[in-house]
């Protein structure tokens, strides 16, 4: 309906413009003929002082017709001595007739001058032709208008047909999925129109949607799992004392066993807490720019001790001056997880290394180890939260460490691949790059004392 | 030590004030912000124990005003809150030191006993001595016997520590705390080794033995009675 109104104006509007110019050009001229006109009557009658100008006015009246003349003469004092039309009161120069005046004429346009002697001439001109073609174009634009106005509106109604028609079916699958069928899918209709393409994205939304939720099934189960085994543990050793008529030994054996039990469920649950505390971050909390070397080099510092004790050769390579954006604390964790990883995902003798540099203005530090490595089919899943790899499931730790180290890197926009160090494992971090990232050419050397 | 507790889970309050008593301090209780206020501005106290969570005046806010009127009682927050930030807001109102529940006793008692001890607004002492164990801060030097003991800037901090702390049971948490600022827990035990290092060049070879290692709490530097 709008489009049909907006043609209509459009073609309306063509219309008026195009009479407006034309009447404009007609109009000139005639004006131009009635000039020259004036000039031959007034030089007619000039040679009689005027006094012959009434019989001059009545003589062209008779040969030019005075259906559409016009002739008109006053004296000063307004009264008509000669013409075809009423007395009027005296306009200079061209001009176009009223209506009281001019009669049934159509379209007078006239040109009026005082004379010497003070008598007033006007002399002009019914623009018939004009009249005819205002008829004609108005009868042409008439008709024009009407068909414009009917395709407009069949055209607006088997479009908006279309349209609705798309929508619904978008709308009706909509319906179905959150009915709870999360198997349904737009369908295309293959003429790669912006239908499709929207039909294309939200279908792409729904099959991450389908991932996602299958994920976090995933992921309750593995919560579930990790916190009601020692939960039932507990429980059962509990109930069990209880039944049991032990001595005094046997009872705090129980106890010691059900704190022990209970620290490692709080374990548990801090971790998770912390990291969905970091998932739930939001971006702009505390990113600040600080000296990433530094950090790096203090935590190996921290760990060289520790690594010798464990029989693991720690070494690390660090360019100095690498400014990373990020938080602090959760950097120093991630980085604290990942050392820790190699230090119990390998055997005695193994070597541990850690590398950092700058890519391109990206800071990147590598972790390295020579122990197991992860199976590249395992690499995407331990991830997750509680994910184990099958020979360690029953070791310490809360199985949460590199689950806090993914969400870390997700909020600092970092990437990390882990990758075969043939042998052993290569965790890779990427950091986005920072604009004042230092080159660093220098770099600290670590290693473990020979001694 | 005269201790007030503002805490307002009844049983988790007796717990605490029980084994607080139990090493020799006196503890009164306040089951809500407003007496705690109250009880903390008589200033009798040596140390406040604080929950950050009460039900009418909450933690924070109560340090906070103890702080403005000029009272720097010592003050030990406990919370559930672990979020990294709420440590520093605690900090922040006036605390002087946080604790995360649910928390061993030992390490309540090893807090509350180096906070107890800890002067406030009196000058730091910047030579520290045990037995024949000297340490200058300023100039990081430290000599035993008269011999000139080399530390790793890792191993001074963790000497400065404990003597500051001495005669005191320190926690490895309070340790990974202060010395490393780690807020969390490493699965591998860098106290340990450090520590081991650490006693390897200020005790071996000369007696008596400083530092010791407390079962099931941490380490304590002292001279042996």
């Amino acid at each position: 309906m709008l489009s049909a109104g907006l043609f209509c104006l459009a073609a309306l509007l063509l219309f008026t413009i195009t009479y407006y110019y034309a009447e404009k050009y007609a109009e000139q001229g005639e004006l131009e003929e009635i000039g020259v006109e004036f000039a031959r009557t007034v030089g007619d009658a000039r040679a009689s002082n005027f006094l012959l100008l009434p019989e001059v006015i009545a003589r062209r009246l008779r040969e030019r017709g005075a259906e559409h003349s016009i002739y008109l003469l006053q004296d000063r004092a307004g009264r008509k001595l000669a013409g075809n039309v009423p007395p009027m009161k005296p306009i200079e120069g061209p001009t176009r007739l009223s209506r009281n005046l001019s009669g049934d004429l159509r379209y007078p346009v006239a040109e009026g001058h005082t004379l010497e002697n003070g008598q007033y001439l006007l002399i002009g001109q019914d623009l018939v032709l004009l009249g005819d073609m205002h008829a004609v174009m108005v009868r042409a634009f008439a008709s024009s208008i009407g068909l414009t106005l009917l395709f407009a509106i069949l055209g607006g109604l088997l479009i908006s047909r279309y349209i609705l028609r798309r929508v619904s079916a978008v709308s009706e699958t909509s319906r179905a999925i959150i009915a709870g069928d999360l198997s349904q899918r737009i369908r295309l209709r293959g003429v790669d129109d912006e239908f499709d393409h929207l039909a294309i994205s939200v279908n792409a939304m729904l099959d991450r949607i389908v991932e996602l939720m299958k994920h976090t099934q995933q992921v309750t189960n593995d919560i579930a799992h990790d916190l009601r085994t020692p939960l039932t543990r507990l429980r059962q050793r509990l109930e069990r004392a209880r039944r049991a008529d032990s001595g005094k030994e046997a009872r705090l054996e129980v106890l010691d066993r059900s704190i022990e039990d209970v620290d490692a469920i709080l374990k548990t649950f801090g971790a998770l807490l912390r990291i969905a505390q970091i998932e739930a971050g939001g971006r702009a909390s505390s990113l600040v720019a600080f000296d990433f070397s530094r950090l790096l080099t203090g935590i190996c510092e921290d760990f060289l001790p520790a690594a010798r004790d464990h029989g693991r050769h720690l070494s690390a390579q660090v360019s100095s001056g690498l400014i990373v954006r990020g938080d602090r604390e959760l950097l120093m964790q991630m980085t604290v997880n990942l050392i820790d990883n190699a230090i119990h995902h390998s055997t005695a003798g193994a070597d541990i290394r850690i590398t950092a540099d700058s890519v391109g203005g990206a800071a990147r530090v590598i972790v390295a180890d020579s122990g197991g490595g992860i199976p590249p089919e395992e690499r995407e899943r331990v991830f997750r939260p509680f994910y184990r790899l099958e020979p360690s499931r029953k070791a310490e730790g809360s199985g949460l460490g590199l689950s806090l180290v993914a969400a870390v890197v997700k909020q600092h926009r970092a990437t990390i691949s882990l990758e075969d160090n043939l042998p052993g494992l290569r965790v890779v971090v990427v950091f986005p790059p920072c604009e004042d990232q230092g080159a660093g050419a220098a770099h600290r050397e670590l290693a473990f004392d020979a001694g | 030590m005269k201790i007030l507790l503002v805490e307002d889970d009844v049983e988790a309050a007796q717990h605490i004030a029980v084994t607080l008593d139990e090493e020799g301090h006196q503890t009164t209780l306040a089951g809500n912000g407003r007496d705690g206020l109250a009880a903390a501005q008589s200033g009798d106290f040596d140390l406040l124990v604080v929950d950050r969570m009460l039900p009418d005046l909450d933690g924070l806010t109560l340090v906070a005003n103890l702080r403005a009127g000029r009272i720097d009682t010592p003050v030990l927050f406990l919370t559930a809150m672990s979020g990294l930030q709420d440590r520093v807001t605690g900090l922040h109102a006036g605390g002087d030191d946080y604790l995360v529940k649910p928390f061993e006793f030992v390490e309540l008692l090893a807090r509350v006993t180096a906070l107890g001890r800890r002067p406030r607004r009196l000058a730091v002492e910047m030579t520290l001595q045990a037995g024949d164990l000297v340490v200058d801060v300023l100039r990081r030097r430290v000599r035993r016997a008269g011999r000139e003991i080399l530390l790793q800037p890792r191993e001074f901090r963790i000497l400065e520590y404990l003597m500051r702390n001495q005669d005191n049971t320190v926690t490895r948490t309070m340790l990974l705390e202060n010395v490393w600022e780690y807020h969390f827990d490493p699965r591998t035990n860098i106290v340990e080794s450090h520590l081991s290092r650490l006693r390897t060049k200020v005790d071996k070879g000369f007696t008596p033995e400083l530092i010791h290692t407390i079962r099931g709490t941490g380490y304590c530097l002292r001279v042996p009675s």
